[in-house]
């Protein structure tokens, strides 16, 4: 049995939260056993996903490659466990389980009664299922596919809270969505037709051999691919979905949304970038100088933008968009300690920010407000809401012993190496910013008094929701240890270094 | 609509229509087509049904609670019929290797894509049916 388990794994990680969540919708009437359901296959999600991350570590490495329907690479559909796909599958799994832990019990206020709810949870999971799709699967069409079903499900989460601002902004970004799916299917197209492979890896060694002939289309493709992931993942000039939909949907959802879905589709182009176009092509089309260049105007542009916001989920939201060009200005690095810092920076920002979006939501469902002048005095009546609060925007600004510091360091010494000053400025300067715009928060909560409102913690998941988050931030930061060593042999398997 | 002319054609067509909804479906592998295709027919079927003969009368035969399992479970089947290649000890999906294939060209020739096919058509159908009362719903 064990055996099965162990040999089925990739398959049974994706399948397990569709599987389920196809089943609760006409479950709506037991609602108790709809949230028992869902915590517990994210929970046995998080358990094969640590195991799938270990196996890959102690092989160092070496892929798990797994053919659907039995039918081998070019003709057949892979999910390929590298050490890139392990490493994004545990921090999808290890995000998810505490933001539907947080739901539990928690849903009627901010989406409505059992059956509402019990589609929230349809969409979750889906989402959660297509996101570990992501991390594992190793073919073009597959990718448009799930990214496809992530963008209706967002949708779905994004107007999940009823009113018009919720529909609106749904709208408009299922609008762009729309527009960023087009732009990537044209890409998978064109590589499609100068490849004539699907499979990465084999469309990838085919560009390789042709390339030459057709620099436009290569050109083309990339900037399609470029384009389109860009607008689903928000880099700057292209998130102006993202504030609205971050922020009106309900707070399992921002947290979800701001914290993974983003991420999927920064892995899904990285996937793409490196995995068939690979580090030598990037470097002919000056692609890794783009990149650079867009996550430096978007960790200066978003982070003052989340200034001058007043509504606090709007301005965590802006925050994403900011801490989108740190990923970004990471891969463009090129170097094994730039993209190993990126991607557990990528894994902190998930945890820390789904924790700030939670501790948000508590904090507005307690006091009823919204802006972030008026949480005077919370930190003493909300301790364990306003002390997880805290260390997640230590975390997120980068104070050492805390898990941004981590990723952010290994990012400065990756834009070091490479001799760009000019990067590693941008990086501290985004530091700096980040906590100009989050600090005030803490001191209006700790230092200011309380007026006599009667303010207190949300119920048991949900605290326990946010220490576990709490905890991981701290985790993460003391002992990088074995995700990092991931993150390092990912990072080398996409540059191609032995 | 009170057409007598209107319902006794649309009554008197409906179970061909809905016959060759199913016949494209189970057709799927061999003639083209397929389970959506013939899944929207069979939607479609109803769809005429309730515009003929109202919403009330065509939600009578398709509730709304029996949409919401047909929808979930038509999905839920794929993943099943995926789940017997593991059960006989292949890969997820496997179907040539798992259970006969038969002839080809035959009905019976698919394997498990005819079986996968029937969860995707009725999902469809129901997926189509809900949609169009859900737009009915908001027009009223």
């Amino acid at each position: 049995m064990t055996a099965v388990i162990k040999t089925h794994l990739p398959v049974f990680v994706v399948a397990a939260p569709l599987f389920v969540s196809f089943l609760l919708s006409p479950m709506a009437r037991r609602f108790g056993w709809v949230q028992s359901l869902v915590v517990g296959v994210q929970g046995l999600g998080l358990l094969l996903a640590v195991y799938l991350a270990g196996m890959i570590l102690k092989s160092s490495g070496v892929p798990i490659i797994y053919s659907m329907g039995g039918w081998p690479a070019p003709w057949g559909i892979e999910l390929w466990t590298g050490s890139l796909g392990a490493f994004f599958l545990l921090v999808v799994a290890g995000v998810t389980l505490p933001i539907s832990l947080y739901a539990v019990n928690n849903l009627s206020d901010e989406v409505g009664d059992a059956t509402r709810s019990t589609r929230f949870f349809v969409l979750y999971l889906l989402l959660a299922g297509v996101l570990a799709g992501m991390a594992l699967t190793n073919d073009l069409f597959n990718i448009f596919v799930l990214v496809e079903v992530a963008t209706i499900s967002c949708c779905g989460l994004v107007s999940a809270r009823r009113g018009p601002n919720a529909a609106k902004a749904a709208f408009n970004y299922l609008i762009l969505a729309t527009l960023g799916s087009g732009l990537i299917l044209g890409g998978i197209g064109l590589v499609y037709m100068i490849t004539g492979n699907l499979n990465m890896g084999f469309a990838g060694i085919a560009l390789n051999g042709v390339w030459q002939d057709y620099p436009h289309v290569v050109w083309m493709a990339m900037s399609f691919f470029l384009v389109g992931f860009g607008v689903k993942a928000a880099l700057f000039p292209l998130h102006v979905w993202l504030p609205d939909a971050h922020s009106t949907a309900p707070t399992p959802a921002s947290a979800i949304l701001s914290g993974l879905a983003v991420k999927g589709y920064i892995i899904c182009l990285v996937k793409i970038l490196f995995g068939v176009f690979e580090v030598h092509l990037l470097d002919v089309f000056r692609l890794d100088q783009i990149l650079v260049l867009l996550g430096m105007l978007a960790i200066l542009a978003g982070s003052i933008l989340a200034l001058a916001q007043g509504e606090l989920k709007r301005r965590l939201a802006f925050s994403t968009v900011a801490q989108v060009g740190y990923i970004v200005l990471g891969f463009g690095l090129m170097n094994i300690k730039g993209v190993a810092g990126t991607l557990f920076y990528l894994a902190s920002h998930a945890v820390i920010k789904s924790t700030l979006f939670l501790a948000a939501g508590a904090l507005i469902s307690a006091t009823g407000k919204t802006h972030v002048k008026d949480f005077a005095g919370v930190g003493r009546k909300m301790p364990i809401t306003m002390g997880v609060f805290s260390i997640a925007s230590l975390g997120l600004v980068g104070i050492p012993l805390f898990s941004g510091f981590v990723g952010k360091w290994y990012l400065l010494l990756g834009s070091l190496e490479v001799g760009n000053l000019t990067a590693a400025g941008v990086i501290g300067i985004g530091s700096v910013l980040c906590a100009i715009y989050l600090f005030p928060i803490i001191r209006t909560a700790y230092f200011e008094p309380a007026p006599e409102d009667d303010w207190q913690d949300p119920g048991v998941p949900q605290r326990l929701a946010l220490v576990m988050l709490g905890i991981a931030v701290i985790g993460l930061g003391v002992l990088p240890g074995p995700l990092l060593q991931l993150a390092q042999k990912a990072a080398a398997d996409l540059l191609i270094i032995p | 609509m009170k057409d007598f002319v209107l319902r006794r054609v649309v009554a008197l067509l409906l179970p061909f229509i809905q016959m060759f909804g199913i016949y494209v479906i189970m057709h799927g592998h061999t003639s083209p087509g397929g389970a959506f295709a013939g899944g929207m027919v069979v939607g479609l079927g109803v769809i005429g049904f309730s515009t003929v003969f109202g919403i009330e009368q065509g939600k009578t035969k398709m509730p709304e609670h029996v949409t919401t399992i047909t929808e979930s479970y038509g999905t839920l089947w794929y993943i099943l019929m995926g789940l017997v290649g593991i059960f006989k000890g292949l890969p997820f999906l496997a179907n040539k290797l798992a259970v006969d294939v038969g002839v080809p060209g035959e009905l019976t020739s698919g394997g498990l894509i005819g079986l996968i096919g029937v969860g995707v058509g009725i999902r469809v159908a129901s997926t189509m049916v809900t949609l169009f009362f859900t737009m009915m719903e908001e027009e009223a």
